[in-house]
Formats: C-alpha cells, sequence, structure tokens
C-alpha cells in the first residue's frame, strides 16, 4: 500500500505537466482523487491494514492527499495562466491611431449662445424661446414700429402668402400676415403678454432678414436679446449690465460705450462699442457690438402693463458677430458651410 | 449724409476744436460718423514748387522733353527732369517731386533714366498729388508761390468733410443747419442762422404764375410758388461750388446749385421750374392721369399710375412730387424766368411712389423722413437771396401759397428728478436746464410741484421727435454725454423661473449626440421647392412657400434639416475631409393636412463611407439610428415603444429607401420621427458618396415640458434571476415587436403574483436552414425574479411550461425545439 502510495504520486508528477487542457485535467484529475479514482480505491483498501498500522497508514494517506492537491493545484494555476495568455493578442503599439471616431464638437454658434446664457443667468435671466414664424404684430407693432418703418417692406423683411397657416403660431390682430422674425424681440412681446412683471429673460434664435449674402450677411443668422422689466430699472442698471456681459465674455479689461441712438422699442435708445484691441483682428479702437436702451413706455402700455409703474431695459446682439470677433473670423458664411476643419477649430 | 466742415462754420464757430474732436462730438450726439475725409492735398513729403527754367526735346522721343528746374537752394539749387506733359512752358511753376518723395498710391520717387535720359524727380499733375481730378498736364501754379516752398503750403486748405449716418427719428439732422445746431448744443456754442434778406419784390407777373390749385390737400400739405424773372443762368460762385463738390453734388448752374445748396443747408427740398416751359400761368398738383408717362431729369420715362402726385400746368405733368422734376420744365441754359417751388409733401405718399418707381433722390429721402414746414418760409426767402445774388433777376409778387401753415405749439412737462430717477444718477438741476436748453428746448415755466420743481418746455418745430417726458431724459443725456455714466453693479430679483424647455431639450439632445461623436452645425431653413417636394412630397411644398423669396434656392422652409446636412456631407466629401457623423437642432416646420405646425427639431446624418482605417469597426446601420432615435425621443419625453402604431398618413418621401427606414410617431401626438437608410439613388444624383443613415425628431415645442416630475425611488428584488429561453417558429411576414408584445403577454398571464417577469429580451433572429419556407425564428430570453426569495427550478418550470403551451397554441407560433 505504501508502494502504491507513492507510485500515484510519481504518475500525478509524471503525467500532470503534460496536461495542458481543462477536459484533460478534470480527467486525469479523477483517476487520480476523484470517487472512482486510485487514491479512493486505496483508502478503501484501510480495513484490510493491521490494526496498529492504521494511524501510521492514514497519516501516509492523508499527506499523499495534500501532496495530491499540491500537484493539482499547481497543475489547474498554469493551465489557467495559459487559458488567459491565449486570449491576449500581440503587444500593442501605442502609436497607431484609434479607428473609432474623433469626439463630436459644438457649432461654435452654440459655444458663444451658451455662454452668454450661462453668463445671464448668473444675474438672474431665463432662456424664453418663440417661434420663427412670426406675425407683424409681434415682430412689428407691438414694438412701436411705425407702418412705414422700412424693416417693414417686403424688400428687406420675408413674408407668407395670405394663406398661409401656421397653426401653433398664434395671431394677434385678425389677417395680419405671417412673416419669418427679424429679431427675436418678439418673443419678449410674447413673454410680456403672457405674465405679470418683474421680468428678466433673453431670447436667443434664429432671425431672417432678406440680405444678399456675402461676408457679413446671412439669409438667417441668430441673435440674443435680453429684457429686464421690474421698477426703477435705470439708465446706470442697463450699463452695469453690458459691462458686465462684454467684460465676462472677453475679459476684464474690456471697455464699454454707450452712443445715443434710435429705435423704435426704446427711450433711451444706446449703440454699444466695446474699446477690445486684444481680440484678434480688431483694427480700430471702438468697435460696434450691440444696440440696447430703456424700454419705450409705449411698449408697455401696449402689452398692459403700467408704464408708470414698470420700467425696463432691453437690449439685443448678432451671436455671429460677436462669435466672429471672439474668434477671428472674417467670413458669416464659415458658419453655414461647417467644414470639418472649422468646427473642430473651437471645440 | 455728408457734412462740411466748412460749411459748418457759418452756422457755428468751430475754432480750435480738432476733426477728431467733432467728430465724437457728432458720435456721442448719437449719429455715427462713417468717415472722415479731406478734399485738400493729402500731406507730401519732398514735393515743392519748382520753376520750369528750360524745356528742350528729348533725343530719343518725340513726346518727351528734358527740362531744367529751379526747386531751391535747400532742395539742391537745380534738377533735371524728363517729362511728357505738353501744357507747360519755361517759366511756369509747378509742384515737382523729388528723389524720395511718396506720392498718393505708394509711387516713391528714385532716380531713373528715362529713354536713355536720367531724371532726377518728376513735375506733377493735380491728380498725381490727388487734388482733383486732372491729368491732362501738369498743375501749374499761376500764383506763382515761392520756389522751393513745401507744396502743402503753397496749396489751399481744403475741407474736411463728415459722412454721418443719420438715424431716422432726426430728419432735422438731414442738414448742415440741423448738425450744426447740435454741435453748438454740444459745445455750448453760439448758433448763428443764414442772412435771408432779399430785395423786396416787385410787381406781380401773372403771365408767369398766376395761380396754384392743389387737388388733394391730404398729401400735399403746402405748397408755394415764387416767381423771378430776369435771371441769368450761368456758374454758380466757385464757394458754392466748392462746398457742394465737397459733400458729393455735381454742380450744374447757378438756380439748380442755389436749390441742393439751401437743401443741404435747411433740409428743405425744392424744385425750379422754367416759366416759359409751363403751358399757361397755372400751377396744379393733381394725381397722375391713367396712363400719364413722364421724363425725368435722369432722362428716364417714367409710367404714373393714379395714386401718385404730380405737379403739373394745364397740358402735362411736370415734376412727380417730392422725388424728381421732368425734362420737360427743367431750368437750362436759355432760362431767364423762373417758379421756385417750395412744398411740404405727405410722407407716406411721397415714399409710396417712390418704392413705385424704383427712384429715389435726395428730395424724396428727406420728404419720407419729414421735414419741417415751419421752416418753409425761411428757407424759401433764403432761396431767393441766393437766386437774386447769384443769377440777378426780379423777385416778382409776393410767394403764392396753398395749404395752411399748421401752427406749430408744443410743451412738454417734465419734473428733473424724475429724469434722475430714470438715468439713475445724478445730473443736477442747472446741468439739466443747460442741455435742454443748449438744444433750443426752453423751460418757458415752472412750478413747485409734490415730486419738486416741474419744468414745462417748449419743443421747437424741428423737434417733431419729442412729445413726451421720457423723450426729454435723452435729450437730457445726450448733451450731458453718455460717457458721464457711472459704473455700477448688476443687481436683480432672483426669480423662479427656468430656461425654457426646448432650450434645454436642444442642450441634452446635442450634449448626447456630441457623446456620440457627431459634429453639431448649423444650415440655413430656406431650401428650395423642389427640395421639399423630395422629403415631405408635393403637397407640402406650397404651405411652406414664402410670399417674396429673395433668391429661388432659398424660396421655402425647410421641413426637415436633413437637406442641409447632406449639403455640409457633400462640402467635406468634396474637401477631402473624413466626414462621417453630423447633427442639427432648430426649428422646422411640418405641413399637416390643412395647415403647418412649427416643430423643435433634431436631425442627423451617418456617412458611412468615410476613410478607411487600418482596423476594421463594426459599420452603423438602421439599428444605430433607432438607438439614437429612441434616447432622442426619451429626452423630449417619448416613450417610442409606447405610441400605438398609426396608419402613416404623411406623403411619400422619396429622400428615404424604402424598406430601409421607418415612420414613427405622428402630429396628431405631437411628435414625429423618421429614421434609416436614405435613398441611393437621390444620394448619388446629389453627388455624395455612399450609403447614409439619418434620423430625424421633431416634436412640437409645447409638448415639452421643463424639469418634469422629480423621480421618484423605485425598490428592486436583491433575489437571483431564473432565466428560460425559448425560439419561436413564426410566419416570416410577422414584426418581432409585435412577437415580443404577444410573448410578453403570455408571458405575464401565466406567471403567478408570488414572483415576477422581469424581462423579455430578443437575442436570436434566424432564417434558413432547418425551418420551413416562409418561417423564421425569433428567440428570447425571459427574466423571473421574486421580491423576496430565490426561486425553485419548480416553479418557474411550471410557469414556463404554461407559457409554451399557451404561445404554441396560438395561431402562427411554433415552438423551435
Amino acid at each position: 500500500m505504501q508502494d502504491s502510495l507513492a507510485a500515484l504520486v510519481d504518475r500525478a508528477k509524471s503525467e500532470l505537466p503534460d496536461i495542458s487542457s481543462r477536459p484533460d485535467f478534470e480527467s486525469l484529475k479523477a483517476s487520480l482523487v476523484g470517487p472512482k479514482g486510485e487514491l479512493t480505491g486505496l483508502m478503501k483498501q484501510m480495513g484490510t491494514v493491521a490494526k496498529e498500522d492504521r494511524p501510521a497508514m492514514g497519516k501516509l494517506i492523508n499527506e499523499t492527499k495534500t501532496t495530491l492537491q499540491a500537484l493539482l493545484d499547481e497543475s489547474l494555476a498554469r493551465i489557467e495562466a495559459a487559458e488567459l495568455a491565449s486570449q491576449l493578442g500581440s503587444a500593442v503599439d501605442p502609436t497607431l491611431p484609434s479607428p473609432d471616431p474623433i469626439a463630436g464638437t459644438r457649432h461654435p454658434l452654440t459655444l458663444v449662445r451658451e455662454e452668454l446664457n450661462a453668463i445671464l443667468k448668473k444675474v438672474g435671466f431665463t432662456v424664453v424661446e418663440g417661434p420663427e414664424v412670426e406675425t407683424e404684430y409681434y415682430c412689428f407693432d407691438a414694438l412701436n414700429t411705425p407702418a412705414t418703418h422700412p424693416a417693414r417692406d417686403p424688400q428687406d423683411t420675408f413674408y407668407f402668402p395670405e394663406k398661409a397657416n401656421f397653426s401653433n403660431v398664434a395671431k394677434k390682430v385678425e389677417n395680419e400676415k405671417y412673416l419669418l422674425r427679424t429679431h427675436t424681440s418678439s418673443v419678449q412681446i410674447r413673454t410680456m403678454l403672457k405674465g405679470e412683471p418683474p421680468i428678466r429673460i433673453v431670447s436667443p434664435g434664429r432671425v431672417y432678414r432678406r440680405d444678399t449674402v456675402d461676408a457679413t450677411h446671412s439669409a438667417n443668422f441668430h441673435q440674443l436679446e435680453g429684457l429686464y422689466v421690474d421698477k426703477n430699472v435705470t439708465v446706470k442698471d442697463l450699463k452695469a449690465l453690458l459691462d458686465y456681459i462684454l467684460k465676462s465674455l472677453l475679459g476684464s479689461d474690456t471697455k464699454v460705450r454707450f452712443r445715443p441712438h434710435y429705435f423704435g422699442y426704446t427711450e433711451p435708445s444706446f449703440e454699444v462699442d466695446l474699446s477690445a484691441k486684444h481680440l484678434p483682428k480688431v483694427n480700430k479702437e471702438w468697435v460696434e457690438i450691440m444696440g440696447c436702451g430703456m424700454v419705450d413706455p409705449a411698449v408697455f402700455d401696449d402689452v398692459g402693463y403700467d408704464s408708470s409703474v414698470w420700467s425696463g431695459y432691453a437690449f439685443g446682439m448678432g451671436i455671429e458677430r460677436i462669435a466672429m470677433m471672439m474668434y477671428g473670423i472674417d467670413d458669416i458664411r464659415y458658419f453655414y458651410q461647417n467644414d470639418l476643419r472649422f468646427l473642430r477649430q473651437f471645440a | 449724409m455728408k457734412i462740411s466742415r466748412n460749411w459748418l462754420q457759418d452756422y457755428v464757430d468751430l475754432t480750435g476744436l480738432s476733426d477728431e474732436q467733432i467728430s465724437e462730438a457728432i458720435t456721442f450726439l448719437g449719429f455715427e460718423v462713417e468717415g472722415i475725409e479731406s478734399t485738400g492735398a493729402p500731406q507730401l513729403e519732398n514735393v515743392v514748387v519748382g520753376e520750369i527754367l528750360s524745356r528742350d526735346q528729348h533725343p530719343n522721343a518725340d513726346r518727351l522733353s528734358i527740362c531744367s528746374v529751379a526747386v531751391g537752394e535747400a532742395n539742391g539749387d537745380t534738377k533735371r527732369i524728363v517729362c511728357g506733359a505738353q501744357n507747360y512752358q519755361a517759366g511756369d511753376r509747378v509742384p515737382v517731386a523729388l528723389i524720395g518723395a511718396v506720392l498718393p498710391g505708394d509711387f516713391k520717387i528714385k532716380p531713373s533714366k528715362i529713354r536713355g535720359e536720367a531724371s532726377e524727380g518728376m513735375m506733377c499733375s493735380g491728380k498725381e498729388l490727388q487734388i482733383g481730378e486732372d491729368h491732362s498736364g501738369l498743375m501749374i501754379l499761376t500764383d506763382r508761390p515761392e520756389i522751393g516752398t513745401p507744396i502743402n503750403d503753397a496749396l489751399p486748405d481744403g475741407d474736411i468733410v463728415f459722412d454721418i449716418e443719420i438715424t431716422p427719428n432726426r430728419p432735422d439732422c438731414q442738414s448742415h443747419l440741423g448738425v450744426a445746431r447740435e454741435l453748438a448744443a454740444w459745445f455750448r456754442r453760439e448758433l448763428t442762422y443764414p442772412n435771408v434778406n432779399h430785395a423786396a419784390a416787385e410787381d406781380t407777373r401773372p403771365d408767369l404764375l398766376r395761380d396754384l390749385r392743389v387737388d388733394h390737400a391730404e398729401d400735399c400739405l403746402l405748397y408755394t410758388g415764387s416767381v423771378i424773372a430776369g435771371v441769368k443762368v450761368g456758374p454758380s460762385p466757385s464757394w458754392m461750388q466748392e462746398r457742394l463738390s465737397a459733400v458729393g453734388v455735381r454742380p450744374i448752374n447757378n438756380l439748380v446749385d442755389v436749390g441742393n445748396y439751401v437743401m443741404l443747408e435747411y433740409g428743405q427740398p425744392m424744385h425750379a421750374f422754367d416759366a416759359k416751359k409751363l403751358a399757361g400761368p397755372s400751377i396744379i398738383v393733381r394725381r397722375a392721369n391713367e396712363g400719364e408717362k413722364l421724363t425725368t431729369l435722369d432722362e428716364k420715362e417714367r409710367d404714373l399710375t393714379t395714386d401718385m402726385l404730380v405737379i403739373a400746368d394745364a397740358e402735362k405733368s411736370v415734376v412727380v412730387a417730392g422725388i424728381m422734376g421732368g425734362e420737360n420744365s427743367g431750368v437750362d441754359e436759355s432760362t431767364t424766368d423762373l417758379v421756385l417751388e417750395v412744398a411740404v409733401f405727405r410722407r407716406f405718399s411721397v415714399r409710396a411712389t417712390s418704392r413705385a418707381l424704383g427712384l429715389s433722390s435726395d428730395s424724396s429721402y428727406r420728404f419720407e423722413r419729414g421735414i419741417d414746414a415751419h421752416a418753409v418760409p425761411e428757407a424759401t426767402s433764403r432761396a431767393i437771396a441766393l437766386i437774386l445774388e447769384t443769377a440777378g433777376g426780379t423777385l416778382c409778387g409776393p410767394t403764392l401759397r396753398v395749404g395752411s401753415d399748421v401752427p406749430w405749439e408744443r410743451e412738454v412737462t417734465v419734473n428733473p428728478s424724475w429724469v434722475r430717477s430714470r438715468l439713475g444718477f445724478d445730473v443736477a438741476n442747472e446741468d439739466q436746464r443747460s442741455a435742454l436748453e443748449a438744444l433750443d428746448l426752453l423751460i418757458v415755466r415752472e412750478k413747485e410741484g409734490e415730486a419738486g420743481v416741474e419744468w414745462t418746455v417748449r419743443i421747437p418745430s424741428w423737434r417733431n421727435d419729442l412729445d413726451r417726458p421720457i423723450d426729454l431724459v435723452e435729450e437730457v443725456l445726450r448733451v450731458h454725454g453718455t460717457a458721464k455714466i457711472p459704473e455700477t453693479t448688476v443687481t436683480g430679483p432672483g426669480l423662479l423661473a427656468n430656461d425654457d424647455p426646448v432650450a434645454e431639450y436642444n442642450r441634452r439632445a446635442g450634449s448626447y449626440l456630441i457623446g456620440q461623436n457627431f459634429n453639431e452645425c448649423v444650415t440655413y431653413s430656406l431650401r428650395s421647392g423642389a427640395e421639399i417636394a423630395t422629403w415631405s412630397g408635393e403637397a407640402a411644398v406650397a404651405p411652406l412657400a414664402l410670399d417674396n423669396p429673395f433668391v429661388e434656392d432659398q424660396s421655402h422652409l425647410r421641413s426637415t434639416m436633413i437637406s442641409g446636412l447632406l449639403d455640409t456631407l457633400k462640402l467635406n466629401q468634396s474637401r477631402g475631409n473624413a466626414v462621417s457623423h453630423l447633427f442639427e437642432t432648430g426649428r422646422v416646420f411640418i405641413p399637416q393636412k390643412d395647415v403647418v405646425v412649427e416643430c423643435a427639431a433634431v436631425g442627423f446624418v451617418i456617412a458611412t463611407d468615410s476613410t478607411a482605417a487600418w482596423k476594421e469597426r463594426e459599420a452603423s446601420d438602421f439599428y444605430t439610428t433607432k438607438r439614437l432615435i429612441e434616447t432622442l425621443a426619451t429626452q423630449a419625453g417619448v416613450d417610442l415603444s409606447r405610441q400605438p402604431h398609426l396608419p402613416d398618413e404623411s406623403p411619400a418621401s422619396s429622400g428615404w429607401q424604402e424598406g430601409q427606414h421607418t415612420l414613427q410617431g405622428d402630429m396628431r401626438y405631437g411628435w414625429k420621427a423618421r429614421f434609416g437608410m436614405l435613398d441611393l439613388a437621390g444620394l448619388k444624383s446629389r453627388g455624395i458618396e455612399g450609403k447614409v443613415l439619418a434620423g430625424v425628431f421633431a416634436i412640437l415645442p409645447e409638448r415639452l415640458k421643463s424639469g418634469g416630475k422629480r423621480k421618484r425611488f423605485q425598490p428592486f428584488s436583491l433575489q437571483p434571476a431564473a432565466l428560460r429561453d425559448v425560439a419561436l417558429i413564426v410566419p416570416q411576414s410577422a414584426t418581432a415587436g409585435d412577437v415580443l408584445k404577444d410573448l410578453s403577454k403570455v408571458a405575464r398571464d401565466v406567471t403567478p403574483k408570488s414572483f415576477a417577469l422581469e424581462d423579455v429580451n430578443l437575442f436570436d433572429v434566424y432564417e434558413g436552414k432547418g425551418l420551413p419556407a416562409g418561417t423564421k425564428s425569433l428567440a428570447f430570453s425571459l427574466k423571473f425574479r421574486a421580491a423576496d426569495r430565490t426561486l425553485k427550478d419548480e416553479e418557474v418550470n411550471k410557469t414556463f411550461t404554461a407559457l409554451l403551451e399557451k404561445i404554441s397554441a396560438k395561431d402562427g407560433y411554433e415552438i423551435r425545439q
């Protein structure tokens, strides 16, 4: 029996190193230590062993069992390691390019719009949206635009035929014509007609002018307009806000100046220039950047706000214009061509 | 408008102010200065006065001469210069550009040889020095300045011309007097009005003008006619010509020039008729007759319509009122007697006619913006004085006039402390008063009110734009100076409001797609009618059409953003950019039965044929677009799988590949999605390479909700799941969705209440060998789980057996063994 146990260990030692697959391992293991294996067979012969020899023999069996188990474990570990190794290919060349697509990019107009939205959100302005198809009332009448103002002329504004019917763009006046909004101020009117002051909104969006497309003009472009209505809003507050916006956007050494101007829906009105010699491709001391003013009392009267109680300011800018200035882009058409070499520069 | 500094000087003394100071003043008064030009010579170095001492024939060229020119001791005494001009002789003094001079156009003067003869400089024409257009020969300095004098010292000073944009609310500033008035206010200097005195009228000449008749007083508020007889037409004096030229008006003759001059001075257009060319002594202001034609001074024949106002004599129309005179009655060299028209026409009438005829003029421009009717008598006197001064003649009788001079009286009451409250900063009462009075806005009454002193301000007739207290806030601020607005910090209430759901959706959708490696694009919203037909069918074309498109291929609103994205794809492909994933968010316009709805939308394209990579990746397919659209829908609060399948009532879209795309949702539910593969033939004809997958999700803006309900935690079982697989043989035409629905329903029905069917997952689709013809096999994995215990095999088996029995009993279902 002693010899049989030693032979069993020898067999394990000689056969296990040749085993390379798990099924072979399992069958060898079964033949060694399984319920029908040799070790079990030898253990069953314990009854034939003399009583006084049994403890020594028992000890020997246990030792053999331990030895066999260690041999099996070692062999299994070797097989598992080989299995894992077989899952790997050859070593990588870390300099090979990834075949996966390059990360997506946001359009520069979105980047500028969202940056402005975020700057304004910090001081309490939330975004409002409105339809691009508008009516004469929201786009012009409510903004105190005289019936003969050139902006209303079909030479400058896109109109729809009388029979056009945009079912989710509400008309205010019967038989008024649909048009494509020329500014996002129309959204301000819709907002004022919907609720009571105080109001602090920003309306970014696409607008349309009937213009020849060239380096600085586009058939549609984007604006961002803001409106604040409250008690005791002053010219000084307006200047403070625009200083804040433009310094946030273009750096704290940006200088801002107001020039008196004329817009139908604000009084007084201003054009805003900024001095930003640090910007690319700006070779003038002052560059016109946006328009603004104190909301004309006539506009409040029209939307049903008491102009003796409420005052406010409004401002508006072209997003393309700001983007062109910020990034030093010299042709507006780049925004609409979407050449990937352009898009990837701003992500 | 062009404004001459010399001219302004007549009305306001600008001595001691630089051009930049004046320009800045104009700017801060509210008029953009678009340019400043000098009419004089530019500053020229090394250009001096020289005297031609001798002129000899060039030995090698007939048209050239060799001159000896004295240029002064300091400049090297005499120079030998080869010259090609012919208009001079020895003894003439001319400008000489010495070696080292740089003439306009960056023309450097260097020592040179001309046809073999050395030349040490150049004698110049006016044009070469940029002081005129004369290029016919040398500029002969007839007043013989000292030899060697720098040329700038020898030439008269030029004028400075400011090109100013006048805002539409300030028609009074369409004139030198108006701008001078503003500058007088800014610099607090005196305003001097022109001299309007002229010789008294002599006897009337009813043979030249007997009466005026205005048929349409609503369009012609005031009409005046003055007669001047015996004038002599000729060039106007040089001072007048210089000023007109400086501001870009070509001098013609004294009569025409006076009309233009007074218009540019007062802003009041006027017109002079040759009295002899009028048929009869009557002037009639009437509407044009049917089919009437008039050849205007620009030599074009104009077809007039019956809503246009004309000035006529007994036989014919002679002027398109307020816009332009006719060739048939204008003054010319032979004119001796004239009728001077000074009138006020209604703005909108002039505008409508000007638009209809496509004809505008300095006159119509001013009438359209509105003119000060109360300045008519003064402007008339000024014009008469200038005509008598420059063309002689006599004024005959009083000026005839039709229409009333509507009396002007306007007062606005304003409280200076209220002005401060609008401005938000302190401007003392005295500073406010000073600003207003500088603009001739005189405080005519003062009253102590509850809120302090109250001023009644008289508004002058030329300031029709001022009629409310807020208008005076602007005047105070303008003259006080917007540069004085103090700096402060932003304040404002915190408001309970969120960004619009559409804006939030666009951000979510954009972030998702960018995370999926898409490049965001922005494309034009206006497309051609043909494209609308491609994407949304013929019936969609008309409802999306603009009334007045600007260009043919941008005549309709887009119904999808796919066409714009395809343009982008094509552009990038043609420029050799490896392009694959593009998207856009924005508005699309979707025609329904009788109406169009404006929707928020997101669209994307995936080109599957971008450049080859060293290692193959699995290509995108229909199911890629399905996952993208499902996610975009979920972000809009729409569960794609839960929408009932409605029959597709949308018109056929030839832009999408048949059998390779799907339409989901319906505008009746407020949203719609289309996704899959684009029509291969269509792509090919567009010039796009390879297959393109695409998707569009459109939703009514009002259906998007802000934030939505706060999510509530749903507890889930921590017990192990039991899985069972089943493969079903179904007809080939059966959709996986219907099978899944049927199987799930059966599975739920047979599952007892003590545990739950958690998920049914389709994991294999098989067609072909081993299956009956016309069938396919769909394999599903069902996941069961109990909330409180590990499921026993027996109970799951029992449920599963019941499921198999029940599903195989259904028509068209067979268990695949």
